[in-house]
């Protein structure tokens, strides 16, 4: 079995290109058909989740796609952020950005401060959609238990002040939601690694629902001051079948932090 | 290539070393999977918190010292859904533990498996053994 699971990891560990956790669904399936089978599957670190629903996608009363649900997965690796690279692209980064990875320590990553994830970085935990006419919030169960807003059919400010989740517009492109954000602060890490960004980050992400129970996302990362070219992440999301979003307080009892030693590094030590 | 979640990366991790993995740090900064820890003691106190449930052990030597440990596990969201309950495991417990110790040697640990005297398991993710 041992040796089973170790051929198995070994397979995952080259194929890790990165899920990143954004949420789940509690109501029925829209439109209610094909919903989950009946029979338990896996679903990240959840065990016995209804089988996520195929079918086509529901419209809204605008014509535009139903997203919301509550969904697992679909962003960048948490772990390495270039694990979740398009394939041909690259993650170049600058030399004080190189040099920087190398010095950075674990405790000092944000998340395990219970400090937010930023975007595109992926999380263990479910996140949710909500659409409105002129907002879309996306809420995060985890890390930490907060929430997004985009703009819809907005501009961005001239001189937005820099934040953890930036200033976020959105557009439908057909069938795919895009979300253009600037105005990020430099503090967020891209994963355990400790990757790097400046407040000249600029993210586009492409939500495409592919069917009712799965969600390809593409984050496309522009930050010149940190790599010398721009490169895409790519995930899938998977709808949650019966779920709801749970509390996550990170910041109750991190005992973690004073443990943490050494530098910043995988999940599994690399 | 397919893509892998890092929830899924998790879980086989976690049943390859008993290393967590993907919470909200990186397990490998913190536990050190060569310290295997197995002890058998009575829980004292159960913290159902965030980022990490804890449970804490009264272990008693050979020469009858007692000391208490820490055992961590994944945090109660994903608990809950993986059949965990707040109650699983209560004060005065007596259970038996293998677990991988932190780092700095200290008597905090991540939980790997959790036996009862009448035999059912709980771990780190799931309320009953990982691959049954």
């Amino acid at each position: 079995m041992k040796q089973r699971l170790a051929g198995s990891i070994t397979a995952a560990l080259a194929a890790f290109v990165a899920v990143m956790p954004l949420a789940a669904q509690p109501q029925a399936p829209a439109g209610g058909q094909n919903a989950g089978n009946g029979r338990g599957t896996t679903l990240g670190l959840y065990r016995n989740q209804p089988v996520p629903p195929t079918g086509p996608v529901v419209k809204r009363p605008d014509g535009t796609v139903d997203l919301s649900g509550v969904w697992l997965g679909g962003g960048s690796s948490d772990a390495d952020i270039s694990r979740a690279l398009k394939p041909g692209d690259k993650l170049m980064m600058l030399p004080w950005a190189e040099q920087l990875v190398k010095t950075r320590q674990s405790k000092e990553d944000p998340e395990a401060n219970c400090l937010p994830a930023g975007v595109p970085r992926g999380s263990p935990y479910p996140w949710r959609i909500v659409q409105t006419p002129s907002h879309y919030f996306i809420l995060f169960e985890g890390n930490i238990h907060s929430y997004r807003q985009i703009f819809m059919d907005a501009k961005h400010p001239d001189d937005p002040d820099p934040t953890w989740y930036g200033h976020s517009v959105g557009h439908w492109e057909g069938g795919t939601l895009v979300v253009d954000t600037i105005g990020f602060n430099d503090k967020f890490w891209f994963d355990y690694m400790g990757h790097p960004h400046t407040e000249k980050l600029h993210t586009i992400e492409r939500y495409t629902r592919t069917d009712l129970g799965h969600m390809s996302i593409e984050v496309t990362i522009e930050d010149p001051g940190s790599y010398k070219q721009p490169f895409t992440t790519v995930g899938r999301a998977t709808l949650m079948v019966g779920q709801e979003l749970l509390e996550y307080i990170c910041q109750e009892n991190n005992q973690d932090l004073e443990k943490l030693s050494g530098p910043a590094r995988g999940p599994g030590g690399r | 290539m397919r893509a892998i979640s890092c929830g899924r990366m998790a879980a086989i991790i976690f049943l390859i070393s008993g290393l967590p993995v993907c919470a909200h740090h990186s397990g490998a900064a913190e536990f050190d999977v060569n310290k295997k820890v197995d002890l058998t003691g009575v829980a004292t106190k159960v913290e159902w918190t965030n980022p990490h449930a804890h449970f804490y052990l009264d272990v008693k030597d050979e020469s009858g010292k007692v000391t208490n440990w820490n055992f961590e596990l994944a945090s109660p969201n994903v608990l809950i859904r993986n059949g965990w309950r707040r109650n699983s495991i209560k004060a005065g417990d007596t259970v038996s533990v293998s677990g991988i110790r932190a780092k700095d040697n200290s008597t905090y640990a991540s939980a790997s498996v959790i036996t009862f005297p009448d035999g059912h398991k709980l771990n780190f993710l799931y309320a009953d053994e990982p691959g049954k």
